[in-house]
């Protein structure tokens, strides 16, 4: 068989929905009067912005429960049946499992023991569906919250960013933090078309805390010389007929220097190895302590996010250092986080969402001893007033398509409707247009369909 | 042209604005699949004053005006600003430019000082910073030519092929993995040699091009210019979704028309209402005349080892000539359904720009493409244009990937309100048909542009500033360094260079950051051996470094001009940073700073070290406000040895604002 039919038979194989990834484009009537159903003011839409303002909202109501968000994203793609949406297939190691019903809720113990004690903590959507099966794709997909491939896919801004734009003006001049803070994620999804002030802040936790913040050459030099530093470049800066544009200037060297021998930021940024210990020694563990320690600060990150890779199992799924040792990482790490939350009392205030960018196939494993990529997943979502230890939606014997879909819009569950959650629960208007993009196009905060309007998944709150 | 009944309706009902969008909506028939933006008057040119309030956002006169006072008061009282012959502009780009600023009433700033024009041409041409020695040669040179000889100089310079294969592969997007393919480091770094290759060889930008979309061969990750084809895969549809992505691809890049994209979903009328006249009119039939130029061609992986799936590469190869053409029967994959229309299930290629053209007899299809689109007049000027966006911050045509092809020519304007598009039509046209007449010389082009009084203006403006004047070029706007220029300039005049890994393993290393083959992951850094310094580390992780200021990723992310508290923290207090600043240590001892404390080693010299400093690092002398307050500090009364407050000093400057910008 030629490499060329190889290939083809691979896509072939990956049963994927026949349906056009460009399947959620324009309006009809049909759709007009829905959205007037779900609570917006039809003749709202019909207003212009006011001449020079720039975002445009509809008028959703919004959930508004959460300060802070936590975006875990798990990329290469978890196994769905085997973690979150247990199911019993004829391959799967029940002894290493150790599957048991909890709430009505089938979950791996085995595998999870913390996160399978935190079930009333917490809600899992099993109704999900992702667009589509490459990794790249699906994980920018869920970053953004609208197709990558698409036009606007190229300029979009992650979720975050946009979080971090609405939230700017809440900011207060001691709140030092980064607004949208990336830990292990180096390949976020970046500002898009926004400033680059939106833009995360990668970190990669280390024990000595945020990188270039100390001074090779300590406090007091660094402090005459940044003293220095400001009078040869400063004698214009007194009396500037430019104002405000040159306090914006000014702003990253002064938030620069605040993030510097900066107590605060040291005891969030930095960690001992016994706290790193607790939440399992591993870099996801890591991560998920520092969140925990900088979301109990309040300092003014408001959104993070974490990547937890390598489940990209298509082959020996079920080998002690494959899927075993992933969902050890994933327990100690976010197990640890929930319980520290709620004990700093941040919990109720951060909404943590948890996903990767699609599931993994059902049943046997395939010859590889693996399962590859499929399109039906499962969204955790915790904190912020969720109403823990139950599942959205339900999917059929196998964990292979949506048998309930758990919610109103009566549909399977997209990541256009995880980002229209994610702004409704932070109270921002879900329905928001922003007209400074370059196309002059408008970009909508969640895009639209024909099909159905992508809302927010309100039936996590009760 | 001709517009449909409906079209004038619909046109009609968005132009007058009146809130009868939704209605036209309604009368879409069902099932017709379109991605329809929100039909809203807000759209098109009644959008226009939305969009021009916003625009400030994005204007580069903003950034300017932010970043001039922050330069300092210095206005180059040393030498004479060269002054423009006002009264007789003479060369194509000058003619127009200030014959427009008069037509306009509008002022233009004065001409640049030898100092601030040596340093931004070097770095424009070249990425770099001019050796202290080379700037003061020039600003003494008393040759009337000699800006036109130094621009030759630039130009035939080894950091010219640097910066500009860098520029390249991020215009052609080379990297190794997007979100539909993998090239490997092998792919990236064969695209990147193809690049440097044809620059070295000062390859004519039609022969380049056409390579480009002709490449056939067995082995992508020798024959770099196969990559083209390689990125431009398209999975999870069908064989045409690829042939789409190619046609979309080339007509951005090669003729600047980004909405080639749309059509290929969809006829333009109802959709493209707002965004281009000539999109209008599109039919998604013509797209799919010239996507059929790439039908009979196929990228297939080929198994660097038979038993693993990774990693591959790839050969292109042209598809028996008896294939179908362009076939007119998909139902899935990425864009709608394509069904016959009538009787015609086949669409043969058909270049649909221009005067068109179909393939000769047994002639290859990209071979006939690539004869067309060069021998256009719409490549020439969209190249002509890339290249202008980034000597003068904004093309004549902004954004320069939304040609209108309606809106370009003053002969033949579109009704009201839509406008001519460029801002100056006439020199766009001139100047493409001289890059053609000059046979597509890229060095030709660049010559012209920064021999220009139009480049040579100064970004200082006497006077107030308007927003509308941007549009006139009235002055010189600023732009933030790259990544790659801030890095390269600090190991270049503090004589403490490092080199560049690149991979894979055993690729050889690169002494400048500017050679590197892409912008992701690339970045580790090592000090060769004679220059180490005992008793620290001597590797840099300048990734870090590098992607503070936004060199993007060549996918999604494109290089910014942004700032960011990031980019703050990285030269306040990077290691990389700090030790090119140091004066001390068996490495350091041909360093700038310990080659300033030997040769004036008493602090009666304090001015002449100082201005030494600013020579190397900013390219000008100090002003005497800036070395008063040096002087100061380096008398001052602080714990500090007298080579602690050299290093300090050097550290500030490597923080001024104005090593960061270029202006």
């Amino acid at each position: 068989m030629s490499q060329q039919d190889r290939f083809d038979r691979m896509v072939d194989k990956h049963p994927h929905r026949h349906d056009f990834f460009f399947a959620r484009p324009h309006w009809n009537r049909r759709g007009f009067f829905r959205m007037l159903g779900a609570g917006l003011a039809g003749t709202v839409l019909l207003e212009k912005p006011a001449i020079g303002q720039v975002i445009k909202r509809n008028g959703a109501e919004s959930i508004n429960r959460a300060k802070y968000l936590l975006m875990i994203l798990l990329s290469g793609a978890p196994s769905h049946t085997d973690t979150f949406d247990f199911k019993q297939s004829p391959s799967t190691p029940m002894d290493l499992l150790k599957p048991e019903t909890i709430n009505g809720i089938a979950f791996p113990t085995g595998l999870m023991p913390k996160l399978a004690a935190a079930i009333p903590d917490y809600a899992i959507i099993r109704s999900a569906r992702s667009w589509a099966l490459q990794h790249n794709l699906g994980q920018a997909w869920v970053q953004i919250g609208r197709s990558p491939g698409a036009v606007l896919g190229d300029i979009a801004p992650n979720i975050g960013s946009i979080v971090a734009a609405e939230k700017e003006s809440e900011k207060t001049p001691t709140q030092v933090f980064p607004t949208f803070l990336a830990l292990n994620s180096d390949g976020a999804v970046g500002s898009g078309y926004l400033s680059a002030t939106y833009a995360p802040l990668r970190v990669i936790p280390a024990t000595a805390g945020l990188p270039d913040t100390v001074n090779p050459d300590g406090n007091a030099r660094f402090d005459a010389k940044f003293d220095f530093l400001s009078k040869l470049d400063g004698s214009l800066r007194v009396n500037s007929p430019y104002g405000k544009a040159l306090e914006d200037f000014d702003r990253f060297y002064a938030e620069g220097k605040g993030l510097m021998f900066n107590p605060t930021v040291d005891r969030a940024f930095r960690f001992t190895q016994a706290e790193a210990a607790q939440y399992g020694n591993t870099n996801f563990g890591n991560a998920c302590l520092l969140a925990s320690k900088i979301l109990a600060e309040r300092n003014g990150t408001r959104y993070i996010q974490i990547t937890l890779g390598g489940w990209d199992h298509h082959r020996n799924i079920y080998q002690a250092n494959s899927l075993p040792t992933r969902c050890r990482e994933l327990d100690n790490g976010l197990g640890t986080l929930i319980a520290e939350l709620k004990k700093s009392g941040v919990f109720d205030e951060t909404l943590i969402v948890m996903m990767g960018e699609f599931g993994r196939t059902t049943g046997a494993i395939t010859a590889q001893a693996g399962r590859d990529h499929f399109l039906q997943q499962f969204v955790f979502m915790a904190g912020a007033g969720i109403k823990g230890g139950r599942t959205i939606g339900s999917t059929n014997a196998t964990g292979s398509a949506t048998a309930e879909t758990g919610w109103s819009r009566d549909r399977d569950i997209r990541p256009e409707d995880i980002e229209a959650t994610i702004y409704s629960a932070m109270g921002i208007d879900y329905t928001s247009v922003r007209y400074d993009d370059p196309f002059g196009r408008g970009f909508y905060y969640v895009p639209e369909s024909d099909k159905d309007i992508y809302a927010p998944v309100k039936e996590l709150w009760g | 042209m001709k517009l449909s009944p409906l079209l004038t309706a619909a046109a009609a009902a968005l132009i007058g604005g009146a809130g009868m969008s939704l209605m036209v909506q309604a009368q879409e028939p069902e099932g017709e699949l379109g991605v329809q933006h929100a039909e809203c008057a807000l759209f098109g040119p009644e959008g226009e004053p939305f969009r021009a309030a916003k625009r400030e956002q994005y204007q580069q006169s903003l950034l300017t005006n932010q970043i001039l006072p922050l330069i300092g008061a210095y206005k180059g009282r040393r030498t004479a600003a060269v002054e423009r012959n006002a009264a007789e502009p003479t060369g194509t780009i000058d003619t127009h430019i200030f014959r427009a600023l008069a037509d306009n009433g509008v002022t233009p700033a004065g001409g640049t000082n030898d100092y601030e024009f040596c340093r931004r041409v070097t770095l424009d041409l070249t990425g770099r910073v001019p050796a202290a020695a080379r700037l003061i040669a020039f600003v003494q040179d008393g040759a009337p030519d000699k800006r036109a000889k130094y621009i030759n100089e630039l130009l035939e310079s080894p950091a010219w092929v640097d910066k500009w294969a860098m520029y390249f592969g991020d215009f052609l997007e080379n990297t190794e993995f997007n979100n539909q393919v993998r090239t490997y480091p092998q792919g990236r770094n064969a695209y990147h040699k193809y690049i440097r290759d044809s620059l070295v060889a000062n390859k004519k930008y039609d022969v380049f091009v056409t390579e480009l979309l002709t490449a056939t061969g067995p082995n992508s990750w020798e024959e770099g210019e196969l990559q083209w084809f390689v990125l431009g895969f398209m999975g999870g549809g069908p064989a045409q979704d690829i042939a789409d992505l190619q046609a979309a691809n080339a007509a951005e890049k090669f003729l600047g028309i980004s909405h080639e994209n749309c059509i290929l979903c969809h006829d333009g009328r109802r959709r493209l209402d707002g965004l281009s006249y000539w999109g209008i009119s599109e039919t998604r039939r013509e797209g799919w005349e010239l996507a059929s130029f790439f039908n009979k061609s196929q990228m297939q992986l080929v198994r660097v080892d038979p038993a693993n799936p990774n990693p591959y590469y790839c050969r292109v190869i042209e598809r028996p000539a008896n294939t179908p053409d362009y076939a007119l029967n998909t139902t899935t994959g990425n864009r709608p359904a394509r069904q016959p229309i009538g009787t015609v299930r086949n669409i043969a290629p058909n270049y649909p720009f221009g005067d068109g053209g179909r393939p000769r007899a047994g002639e290859p299809y990209r071979v006939a493409l690539a004869r067309f689109l060069t021998a256009d007049i719409q490549f020439a000027r969209a190249s002509v244009n890339y290249i202008w966006k980034q000597y003068f911050g904004r093309g004549i045509v902004d954004p320069p990937n939304q040609f209108d092809l309606d809106r370009l020519d003053p002969t033949k304007p579109p009704p009201a309100p839509w406008t001519i598009q460029p801002s100056h039509p006439e020199l766009l046209n001139a100047l493409a048909r001289e890059f053609q007449q000059n046979r597509f010389d890229l060095k030709w082009l660049m010559r012209a542009i920064t021999n220009s009084q139009a480049y040579q203006m100064s970004s200082r403006y006497e006077g107030t500033w308007r927003a509308e004047y941007e549009r006139l070029f009235a002055r010189k706007f600023v732009r933030r360094l790259w990544g790659e220029e801030v890095v390269d300039a600090i190991a270049q005049v503090s004589n403490m260079p490092v080199v560049y890994s690149v991979t894979p393993a055993g690729t050889d290393p690169v002494p400048w950051a500017m050679q590197l083959p892409g912008t992701r992951g690339l970045g580790q850094a090592t000090v060769p051996v004679e220059f180490r310094i005992a008793g620290i580390a001597n590797t840099y992780a300048n990734a870090s470094l590098l992607d503070a200021f936004l060199r993007g990723n060549r996918i999604e992310e494109e290089r910014r001009n942004d700032g960011s508290v990031a980019q703050v923290l990285n030269l306040l207090n990077d290691r990389y940073v700090h030790d090119r600043t140091r004066a001390a240590g068996a490495g350091a001892t041909a360093s700038l700073a310990r080659l300033v404390l030997n040769k004036y080693p008493q602090s009666i010299n304090d001015n002449l070290l100082i201005n030494e400093l600013f020579l190397s690092v900013l390219s000008r002398p100090a002003t005497e406000d800036e070395i008063r307050i040096a002087q100061a500090m380096l008398n001052g009364t602080s714990g500090n040895t007298r080579m602690q407050r050299v290093e300090d000093l050097l550290w500030s400057l490597y923080n001024k604002v104005d090593f960061i910008y270029n202006y």
